[in-house]
């Protein structure tokens, strides 16, 4: 046998092997950071200090301490905390210690998910037993035997929820919980970056509820917000909490030398620009690591995606010993399973590791050596946090990002500038959007009745108190509006999905187990849910067998296939109302509320790796409307010297190419922002292109991108030039309309659109 | 856009299952001064504003002889009920034992809803009493929603919370009161203390067994004889209720005041009732009954009350249950100190039982014997019958005494001393 290889030995090895080498196509060595300490604070609680002291923490890093400051002078504030570098202190030694100072105190613990309370919740009982003080904190969800319930309602210092929990369970019995309510200092909300789009504009409303009631009970807590690294955690936590807050983004955590590679696996079809798939480049190299029991993390898309690889893994590994040593790393796991998975990473009899996206929320299963990505996954923060998990404060540590052949994917290996160089994507939320503000207040109106003239987060609503008194759910009375209905308004808001009527899906995989996985709005289950659409959830590909569109229930079958369906969509759209505009070069750019009619025509089964077009079929489902915000540009003439059959297809090439590099600017999944075009619009008549936001009333996708908009079409411009393909391929402008001049028309017309200077700018 | 338009654009959207169809008519928002709709109509009917500052409830009340007969029994019955409970020598969650008639308060509210949620509003508090030879029927009525501070301060003003009587009040009306008084607490005086007697408690002890449900009206209709004509089914008082905030038609809210003047009378018949069970002076009271009460005061460790009234129940009941009532008397027994009878008793199951009683009669018996009259030979003889017929996971446990036994056996002879 031949001896263990080191990382070393096997990074000289990349870059030597011509096979690896060639695929190479950005190496960044990032330089190790040296730690920047502060010795702990004096005012520090003697309990603390010793429970730390036993912890081997005998001074802070410098963000921990600011935080203790901020936190201890009741300033709110918002802290930017990548992959281990301590965040839980930042929170949890001002909550402490200002609970030891006095023993009223209350704070709230608010976590995306059930599994992270539970991470956090052993971690601060830890805490709290080493340093042996009386502390109560608990968590308060739906798993909370009724018992202790009341229990913690009246003694819980720190009581630790998620925010469906704020929403249904705890504020609309706020009088139960009067200790907590009167006596609240600190609200945390971990992982703030979470909350964006539909989930983040619902929450913002849950915590406008949560401060009201706070001042009903003259209470005015600080707020506490950790963040992945995106590009306006300040402005997404002001938006959030309606607090004024300080930025902690200076991070005095050391780090490791770390070299991150960007691996382009080779073409194998140059006209179609196919390249090989990226799962059987990801085996290859992490066997490399694996073999030599360098400890390796691999993240993949999906859940069948991680089956799949770590199935190749255990093939591919003759060591029987290290082959036991892979283990795949879902959703949905338990907190037992993920410690067995972190004690073994840690006495190393685990090598490997193959997970989804799951495990990018912030739990801590400590560092490995190495981490590969088989495709990009979506954002340039969630890049960065699963690069987090290579890296030791020590020693060096090497990530490898594989693309596939998606067009953002191509996209961004091509340009490791953009990735490098570039902020991450902005977080947006719109608190206002009409049909979820109304939906809170009348949540609010629920838990406290409304004074004429009360705002609801600085905003004036008495249109919409009057709007309800209308509807004859408020009754207006001396100078207040109450709320006079049978109905518990907060059991029919669901934070976490689309609109108010929404497609049921079903499982009917299993006889006898048939059971509800999820719920689409309805304009989106018309080209995601028709009848034969591949679905995927949480990484499993279902199949829609029947749509009962009256009853709204789709009913689905899980299966293992190789394409996906893509749905075409007749679309009419009309302004309704123009809140925003701006004159370009040649063209004017406007935002505002628009009517988009949508009647699905027909699906296409398109290939995975090749993007080949497998079958269709089509789609019989009635006309939907959607109301929501769109920008749009017209461009200011008609367009006389392009045959309107070419217009056209160029345009649709813009769209394509349109819609695939939005998320690069606005933290959404690809569905999130619609794009069409249209040749004459209806008023004035010129070429436009629409951008809209998938949920009805906007989340404020369509505001950013309004601000954005001459940058996306520049990027759209420069990929589809720079694309080595022939005549057009799915990582431009898609591959509908096959003809010798899509490529070249569609560039001409974006100059048009936006007469920017002709090379890219970054 | 103005949030009045967007609101126009989104409409659709806005889910609204409250809508009420029919003509809008707008609720008088501005008041200069203390206007009160319908005075009159409402004097009418016995019902007087009640204010406070520039706010008000509505107050009605009614005054019924106490030898007005309602079921099975007058409202004179109660005054023989208190004066019993007087003279009792053991306690019971329904006693009123050191209480005067008066000091009863029996309440039930209607709401606009169901859970304890803080938007569950509360618009009619009634409660009845006795006041020397009459029963008072009380009720506060919340006429617009602004009105809940003087609805509770009127309320607070006139019962003691220290003796309300309620079906289901320890679960529902209360918490629900404690919720909305929160939400006004900052006008009015802090809530003290209450104590309480729930009857739906005690007659799902005395009658689950032959009973459907325990409702109170089925308890009415059932136990108690009371047919009540016309009445409004209860589920619909909310909907009237959101129908008179809109037209202020006062006719579906006299239905649901008499509806709940109908719970609250019968309130005073059911305690009645039950306090007659509990004191043996119900002499149509089941052997069933009575050992269902017997059962209940062994449960609160009123031993002696339990052993007589077990006694008095078995004496010829020939139900079903009537061995695992023995059962149960053979364990007070013994709690009594009285062994023999205790094992008397448990022979006598143990001879008739089946399954696990049988088992445990047997192993009770041999208790007695080994410990109380050091007999271990018969101790041991009963073990070993228990050993026959027991169940695989008893096994070992008996076998543990059986050896014990046989060791005692051998060292102190069979016979006992």
């Amino acid at each position: 046998m031949f001896g263990k290889q080191s990382l070393q030995d096997i990074m000289e090895m990349m870059k030597n092997n011509p096979d690896i080498r060639e695929n190479i196509v950005h190496w960044e060595t990032i330089k190790e950071k040296e730690a920047t300490y502060v010795p702990l604070p004096n005012t520090l609680h003697p309990s603390l200090k010793q429970a730390l002291e036993k912890r081997g923490i005998t001074q802070l890093y410098s963000h921990q301490k600011t935080a203790f400051d901020y936190g201890m002078q009741g300033v709110s504030f918002t802290a930017v905390t990548p992959t281990a570098s301590g965040k839980t202190l930042c929170y949890n030694l001002p909550v402490l210690q200002t609970i030891l100072e006095n023993e009223n105190t209350r704070a709230l613990y608010i976590f995306p998910t059930k599994a992270l309370s539970y991470d956090q919740k052993s971690e601060l009982n830890e805490l709290i037993e080493i340093a042996d003080i009386s502390i109560n904190s608990y968590t308060y969800d739906g798993d909370t035997p009724v018992a202790i319930r009341q229990k913690i309602r009246k003694a819980g210092h720190i009581v630790i929820t998620n925010p469906d929990m704020l929403h249904t369970g705890i504020l609309p019995h706020h009088t139960k919980w009067v200790s907590l309510f009167e006596n609240l200092r600190f609200v945390v909300i971990d992982e703030l970056h979470t909350y964006r789009g539909v989930f983040g504009s619902h929450t913002a409303n849950v915590i406008r509820r949560l401060k009201r009631i706070c001042q009903f009970y003259g209470s005015d807590p600080v707020f506490i917000c950790t963040s992945a690294t995106i590009a306006n955690p300040k402005e997404l936590a002001e938006a959030l909490t309606g607090k004024p807050m300080q930025l902690i983004d200076k991070n005095g955590a050391p780090s490791g030398r770390k070299h991150f590679v960007f691996y382009n696996p080779p073409i194998v079809n140059k006209p179609l620009n196919i390249r090989r798939s990226a799962t059987l480049e990801v085996r290859k190299l992490a066997s490399l690591f694996l073999k030599n029991k360098i400890q390796t993390i691999v993240f993949a898309r999906s859940r069948v995606r991680v089956e799949v690889i770590l199935t190749y893994l255990k093939e591919l590994i003759k060591d029987k010993v290290i082959a036991k040593g892979i283990r795949a790393y879902r959703g949905g796991y338990l907190p037992t399973e993920r410690r067995k998975i972190e004690q073994g990473l840690r006495n190393g009899e685990i090598y490997g590791v193959v997970s989804t996206n799951a495990l990018e929320l912030g739990v801590d299963i400590g560092q490995l050596q190495v981490c590969i990505m088989t495709g990009y996954p979506g954002t340039i923060a969630s890049a960065w946090q699963q690069a987090g998990r290579a890296g030791r404060r020590q020693g060096e540590s090497l990530v490898i990002y594989v693309a596939s052949s998606t067009p953002l994917d191509q996209y961004i290996i091509q340009h490791p500038d953009y990735f490098f160089k570039q902020s991450p994507e902005v977080a947006r939320i719109n608190p206002d959007n009409p049909i979820i503000l109304v939906d809170h207040i009348k949540c609010a109106a629920y838990e406290l009745p409304f004074k004429q003239g009360e705002t609801f987060g600085n905003l004036d609503i008495e249109d919409v108190l009057d709007y309800l008194a209308e509807q004859k759910i408020l009754v207006p009375s001396g100078k207040k509006y109450y709320w006079m209905s049978d109905a518990f308004p907060a059991h029919e808001i669901s934070l976490r999905s689309a609109s108010q009527e929404n497609v049921v899906i079903i499982d009917q995989t299993e006889r006898g187990n048939v059971k509800v996985i999820g719920e689409m709005d309805t304009f989106s289950a018309l080209t995601l849910l028709h009848e034969e659409a591949i679905y995927l959830h949480q990484g499993v590909q279902y199949q829609v067998e029947t749509l009962d569109w009256e009853e709204k229930k789709a009913f689905v079958r899980e299966v293992e296939v190789d394409y996906y369906t893509d749905a075409n969509l007749a679309v009419n759209l009309k302004v309704l109302d123009i809140d925003k505009e701006r004159k370009a070069e040649r063209s004017t750019i406007y935002y505002g509320d628009v009517a988009v009619s949508a009647i699905p025509t027909i699906f296409k089964k398109i290939k995975f790796e090749t993007h080949e077009n497998i079958g269709s079929g089509p789609i019989h489902l009635p006309e939907q409307i959607l109301h929501t915000t769109a920008t749009w540009v017209s461009l200011d003439k008609e367009l006389k010297e392009f045959p309107e059959k070419r217009l056209e297809e160029g345009l649709l090439g813009v769209c394509h190419a349109i819609k695939n590099i939005v998320p690069m600017f606005i933290m959404s999944d690809p569905n999130d922002v619609f794009v069409v075009s249209q040749v004459k619009a209806e008023m004035s008549e010129k070429p436009t292109i629409y951008l809209y936001d998938r949920y009805p009333g906007g989340v404020g996708l369509s505001d950013e991108i309004y601000q954005k908009l001459e940058q996306i079409f520049l990027e759209a411009k420069h990929i589809i030039k720079t694309c080595p393909c022939e005549s057009g391929c799915p990582s431009c402008i898609g591959t509908d309309y096959q003809s010798e001049t899509g490529k070249k028309d569609a560039i001409r017309l974006l100059t048009y659109f936006m007469d920017g200077d002709e090379e890219r700018v970054s | 856009m103005s949030l009045k338009n967007k609101l126009n654009i989104y409409r659709s959207y806005i889910s609204n299952q409250h809508d009420v169809p029919g003509d809008e008519k707008k609720i008088e928002q501005e008041r200069e001064e203390i206007n009160i709709p319908d005075r009159e109509q409402w004097e009418k009917h016995d019902v007087y504003p009640f204010i406070l500052d520039d706010r008000y409830c509505f107050i009605r009340e009614k005054r019924y002889p106490l030898t007005e007969k309602r079921g099975n029994y007058s409202f004179a019955d109660f005054y023989r009920a208190i004066a019993a409970w007087q003279r009792a020598d053991f306690n019971h969650p329904l006693s009123a034992k050191g209480y005067r008639a008066g000091d009863l308060f029996f309440f039930d509210t209607e709401t606009t809803g169901l859970g304890s949620g803080t938007g569950n509003v509360i618009f009619l508090l009634g409660y009845a009493y006795v006041d020397g030879e009459e029963i008072v029927v009380k009720q506060h009525f919340l006429p617009e929603p602004g009105g809940e501070v003087p609805l509770y301060y009127s309320f607070l003003s006139s019962v003691k919370y220290q003796t309300l009587v309620t079906y289901n009040g320890k679960a529902f009306d209360w918490p629900v009161l404690q919720t909305r008084y929160t939400l006004i607490r900052e006008n009015l005086p802090k809530l003290p203390a209450f104590g309480h007697f729930d009857l739906l408690h005690a007659a799902r002890r005395l009658w689950k067994h032959k009973l459907e449900s325990v409702s109170l009206k089925n308890v009415e209709e059932k136990v108690l004889g009371i047919k009540r004509n016309g009445d409004l089914p209860g589920f619909l008082a909310p909907m009237i209720y959101f129908d008179y905030m809109e037209s202020k038609e006062i006719d579906g809210i006299l239905e649901v005041m008499k509806h709940n003047e109908e719970d609250v009378l019968s309130l005073i018949i059911l305690y009645t009732h039950l306090s007659f069970q509990l004191l043996g002076l119900d002499p149509e009271q089941t052997s069933r009954e009575q050992l269902s009460v017997g059962h209940w005061y062994s449960y609160i460790k009123e031993v002696d009350k339990a052993v007589e009234i077990y006694e008095e129940g078995l004496a010829d009941y020939h139900g079903a249950d009537r061995l695992q009532a023995l059962n149960e008397l053979a364990f007070l027994y013994k709690k009594q100190k009285k062994y023999d009878l205790a094992l008397e008793t448990w022979i006598e199951v143990a001879k008739h039982a089946t399954g696990k009683l049988q088992v445990g009669a047997f192993i009770e018996a041999a208790k007695i014997f080994e410990h109380q009259m050091k007999d271990y030979q018969n101790a041991l003889q009963l073990s070993l019958s228990a050993l026959d017929i027991c169940e695989v996971e008893e096994r070992q446990e008996i076998l543990k005494r059986i050896h014990r036994l046989e060791r005692k056996v051998e060292r102190f002879g069979s016979f006992p001393g």
